[in-house]
């Protein structure tokens, strides 16, 4: 299926400026965004949820929150990082509604445009095997580095996306840092 | 963007099954890169996503919202509350202007001399009365079964729409007043009286059903003041200090009683 100018949703207009039309309640424009970036989103959440139901009610919610709060964007940065954060954000909410956690482990994925030590120390490893070590980690580990390091998480969201304590997270944070670092080395 | 993710690679992240490194390369791409966005958007069905645009739609869908709601909502109130008093029988405008009228006939009796204005103090009590009446129960209220399904008490809601009925209907008949012939304590001798029914009519509608209760509130009041009125020889001895002082005792029990009986209101949710 490729697209066409007669496809539902089809805009000239870049990112930014669909969300500023969205401010002014123009629905076409939502449609627009919904139709560039939901695909990805599916995709991105399903890696991280095994309960496909949830994962569109979550793909719902962001866009009826992006609906109801365009201007929470603060007009920098991309849109789709903007967006992914308050997707990751109502699948947690979701989660803690839902009576067990869904989660499917060890997903490992990157998001926030801003870099933090952790991630810089991850990137600045240009020649090791980077790929390899994130692979060979526990899933357990991994799957704590991906919801805190890469998806932008605090320890206590990430908590609860994964159903483990706040205190598991930040052991098994540092345990995955100390073996990276091992493999790495 | 110079390099963009290989199709193949692509698919297989679709699919689920590729392996965690690579995902996460793929990912932090999407991130930055719309021509692999619009690629990997080729792995969703169309179905799929018209269906979920479809409940996306319907909840973003902008509601149809009234005079009397938009007043209040940009008068500070919270949507939900202004949504559930907008739907409110006796706060619509309809209502308001039938009040408007009923008023507008009693002020003008009350211009024609003693009776006249005995007549003013008879009727304008029993306007907040029927406003509370009606403003919440099977039959009246368009919401009603809404509201019985409702994650909000049939209590609360109730007490709600009776506040802001008592308000309305208060302030209305208080500017009718100041259109009375004599500005003395009589313009304002309706006042107690109000407060008094209306909560005893809410009170007593906890034990028995609420029309038989209005109705007999409204007969026992008319008869009281017709009443005391032939057979005492000061004038207006309904809404003299000793009768106010009761309206006030009765105002003041009935809402402890609404207090008490909480539960009584919210048990009638059983359909």
């Amino acid at each position: 299926m490729s697209r066409t100018p007669a496809q539902p949703g089809a805009d000239a207009r870049d990112d930014q400026a669909l969300l500023l039309a969205v401010t002014d309640g123009d629905r076409e424009a939502l449609r627009a965004l919904y139709e560039r970036h939901a695909p990805w989103l599916l995709f991105r959440l399903a890696r991280r949820c095994a309960d496909p139901n949830l994962v569109e009610e979550t793909v719902q919610d962001t866009f009826v929150a992006v609906w109801r709060k365009p201007a929470a964007y603060r007009g920098r940065g991309e849109v789709a990082a903007w967006i992914w954060g308050i997707a990751i954000r109502r699948l947690v909410d979701r989660l803690r509604w839902g009576a067990r956690r869904r989660i499917s482990l060890a997903r490992v994925g990157r998001s926030q445009p801003v870099l933090s030590a952790e991630e810089q120390v991850l990137l600045g490893v240009e020649h090791g095997d980077l790929a390899g070590a994130l692979n060979r980690l526990s899933p357990e580990l991994r799957a704590v580095l991906q919801a805190t390091v890469l998806d932008g998480l605090t320890t206590r969201e990430a908590a609860r996306l994964l159903g483990i304590p706040q205190g598991t997270v930040k052991t098994r944070l540092m345990r995955a840092r100390e073996q990276l670092r091992e493999t790495l080395a | 963007m110079s390099w963009h993710a290989d199709p193949a690679l692509m698919e297989t992240y679709s699919l689920g099954v590729l392996d965690e490194a690579h995902a996460s390369s793929i990912e932090a791409h999407l991130l930055r890169c719309e021509p692999c966005r619009t690629s990997i958007a080729r792995h969703v069905g169309r179905a799929r996503l018209d269906g979920l645009w479809e409940a996306i739609d319907e909840r973003v869908e902008p509601v149809r919202t009234g005079f009397v709601e938009r007043l209040l909502a940009r008068s500070g109130v919270p949507d939900h509350v202004a949504r559930v008093l907008a739907a409110t029988p006796s706060l619509r405008l309809s209502w308001f202007a039938a009040v408007a009228v009923a008023l507008a006939f009693a002020t003008g009796a009350a211009r024609g001399g003693r009776f006249g204005l005995l007549l003013f103090l008879l009727v304008a009590p029993l306007i907040p009365l029927a406003g509370v009446a009606v403003a919440y129960g099977p039959g009246v209220d368009p919401t009603y079964e809404v509201g019985l399904a409702a994650p909000m008490r049939s209590y609360r809601l109730l007490m709600i729409r009776a506040l802001a009925v008592l308000t309305a209907s208060t302030a209305l008949i208080g500017m009718a007043a100041t259109a009375l012939p004599h500005l003395d304590w009589t313009a304002a001798a309706w006042l107690l009286p109000a407060l008094g029914l209306s909560t005893a009519n809410l009170a007593l509608s906890s034990y028995w059903s609420p029309p038989r209760v209005t109705v007999s509130v409204v007969a026992a009041w008319a008869t009281a003041v017709v009443l005391s009125e032939r057979l005492s020889s000061t004038p207006f001895a309904a809404f003299r200090a000793v009768p106010q002082l009761v309206f006030g005792v009765i105002a003041a029990a009935s809402l402890l009683v609404l207090m008490r009986r909480r539960e009584a209101f919210d048990a009638r949710r059983r359909i």
